[in-house]
């Protein structure tokens, strides 16, 4: 008997500036897509994704989000990866009642009926990135950030964490999305000059293996100084050179080579479809989120965004990262907080890691009335 | 091409019917409304009751490629790939939008709500009708508007409600304040400077290093 395949939307870059690192949350998406369909699918339908490359613009998210909703039949959407692309679809998922399942870090202060969070929230990444690089480093950070709503929102929270922990951010700079190697250079001379103890990168897409390099090729050295991040992972180490990367410290939920089952199997998995590619914390949301999906849509038997958000609501599920699970209340993912330090190898030794998955806290309700450390 | 249609009024109709001028009342004249329909002798009507409110009105046929935004309200037949004709993503309208129905027509059901329309206006037309579509969609798009206005309000609101508890806090420990003095602090500054509390609260977070 024929049976329809649940139609899914699926958005993200495969070109411009940030195709580094959205392709691979693309890879990510489709392996667990496929992963589903092997297994037979749900209740006996296969998933089929509806795909459109929106090429870094973050107004076309928007437009091919209405398109998947309006010609292609479209209710769920997995995508985006700057929040800019996010806001853009955001009130198109709202007005036409779709549900937009979100895999990124991001700058938190945000809720919506129509969109699912699974990346980190501030809460479970700076405050224990800023207390490690304190402890480690030194307290004067500079502060270096892609010139968008995520980088100066999440920076002002950054900012605050450092201060009000006796510390100091002594430079704040943004470069455009296709900033170059050559751009960065007057703020490598100010950085010397500056001599901070941390520099703080909020950098994003292909324009991070630019600023890394430049980095490299001014001589500093990450073991005094190292540029710390929460958007710099596998993908970008491997862009830039993994020489170029060692020794520089990122925090997110997971890293390529955590010890557990469901870590080893998926990094097996998708370097069997992908080849010797590693696998990042972008990735790997993008795999957990749709099989989370697929959990909720069993239960659901639709794809009906109230029917199925009803179902993802409080869902747990056994990622690569950890046991994680959907907040009740504002659909947000408690995802776990991870301090590490690439490799030679253009991998991550981890430094820190959370004893549990972290309740996301994206309004940053219980943080602020004390000091958080030091 | 544009299509003039002579407007005849007529000596008795609602506007002079009513004791209070509707027409006034509303602001009718103060909008600009596009029609984009299949001149015939049903759409006609519309037309010609449109004008009467004394809105400026522009018909509009063939069907353009893209629907234009810069009307206050757009009339249009449910026609072939209307949602991709228009501009505006859905949830950020930029005019209030009626699809015109044709009784004769089958009505595309999933096409009209993916359009995310204000309101319906159906063929042949009554005043009573093209009034009524007109005051119920607009009054839905201007709410709409404002719904949007107050959740951008709040997340401002939710922001500053952050801003001034961390600010009040550093005022305490740095500089010795009660929690009485340092609302008054902030008060006193917002009013001197002329700015919200909000924005003074910000500004001593984001300058916290000052302090020491």
């Amino acid at each position: 008997m024929y049976k329809p395949s649940w139609k899914v939307g699926v958005l993200f870059s495969k070109t411009g500036p940030l195709a580094v690192i959205e392709e691979t949350q693309l890879r990510g998406t489709l392996l667990a897509i496929n992963e589903i369909n092997e297994q037979g699918g749900i209740k006996g339908r296969p998933i089929k994704p509806v795909y459109y490359d929106p090429a870094s613009d973050a107004s076309a998210f928007g437009q091919y989000a209405k398109r998947m909703m309006v010609e292609d039949g479209v209710k769920t959407i997995f995508g985006c990866y700057s929040s800019s692309s996010r806001k853009s679809v955001v009130p198109v998922v709202e007005r036409l009642n779709g549900l937009l399942w979100y895999p990124t870090v991001y700058e938190g202060f945000e809720f919506s009926t129509n969109v699912i969070y699974t990346g980190a929230a501030p809460n479970q990444n700076c405050v224990e990135l800023c207390n490690f690089l304190m402890q480690h480093f030194g307290n004067r950070f500079y502060f270096v950030g892609t010139d968008y709503v995520y980088p100066r929102v999440s920076n002002r929270i950054v900012r605050d964490f450092v201060t009000s922990n006796g510390g100091k951010v002594v430079g704040e700079k943004y470069v455009k999305l296709t900033a170059q190697h050559h751009d960065y250079s007057p703020i490598m001379r100010d950085i010397k000059n500056v001599k901070p103890d941390v520099i703080f990168s909020t950098v994003v897409g292909k324009s991070t293996a630019d600023f890394y390099q430049s980095y490299a090729d001014f001589g500093l050295d990450p073991k005094l100084m190292p540029i710390a991040s929460l958007t710099t992972t596998e993908a970008e180490i491997k862009a830039m050179g993994t020489d170029v990367g060692e020794g520089h410290i990122t925090a997110a939920p997971y890293f390529e080579g955590i010890d557990n089952k469901a870590s080893l199997a998926f990094t097996k998995r998708y370097k069997k479809r992908y080849g010797n590619e590693p696998t990042n914390t972008c990735v790997e949301t993008a795999y957990f989120q749709v099989h989370m999906f697929a959990e909720a849509l069993k239960k659901a038997n639709s794809l009906c965004t109230d029917r199925l958000r009803a179902n993802v609501l409080g869902i747990d599920y056994e990622a690569p990262q950890g046991n994680v699970s959907i907040n009740l209340s504002h659909g947000h993912a408690d995802v776990w907080t991870r301090v590490g330090r690439a490799n030679r190898s253009g991998l991550f030794d981890v430094l820190y890691a959370s004893n549990s998955a972290v309740v996301a806290d994206p309004y940053l309700l219980s943080y602020g009335a004390k000091r958080e450390f030091a | 091409m544009d299509v003039k249609v002579n407007t005849k009024q007529k000596d008795s109709n609602i506007y002079s019917m009513h004791g209070r001028n509707i027409a006034d009342h509303y602001k009718f004249s103060d909008l600009r409304i596009a029609v984009i329909t299949n001149p015939d002798d049903r759409s006609e009507p519309l037309i010609r009751e449109l004008q009467k409110t004394r809105a400026e009105v522009k018909h509009i046929w063939p069907p353009p490629e893209f629907v234009p935004s810069d009307y206050d309200v757009v009339y249009t037949d449910l026609m072939e790939n209307l949602p991709s004709r228009l501009e505006s993503l859905p949830g950020l309208p930029q005019f209030s939008l009626i699809i015109i129905i044709s009784a004769s027509n089958h009505v595309d059901l999933k096409m009209l709500e993916n359009c995310a329309p204000h309101g319906t206006i159906h063929l042949p037309v009554t005043e009573q009708a093209v009034l009524s579509s007109l005051v119920v969609a607009r009054s839905h798009f201007l709410y709409e508007n404002r719904l949007r206005k107050r959740i951008q309000q709040l997340d401002d609101n939710l922001i500053s409600v952050r801003n001034i508890e961390r600010a009040k806090i550093l005022l305490m420990e740095r500089k010795g304040f009660t929690e009485e003095d340092a609302y008054q602090h902030m008060r006193r500054q917002a009013m001197d400077k002329r700015v919200t509390v909000g924005s003074i609260a910000s500004a001593i977070v984001d300058a916290q290093e000052l302090f020491s």
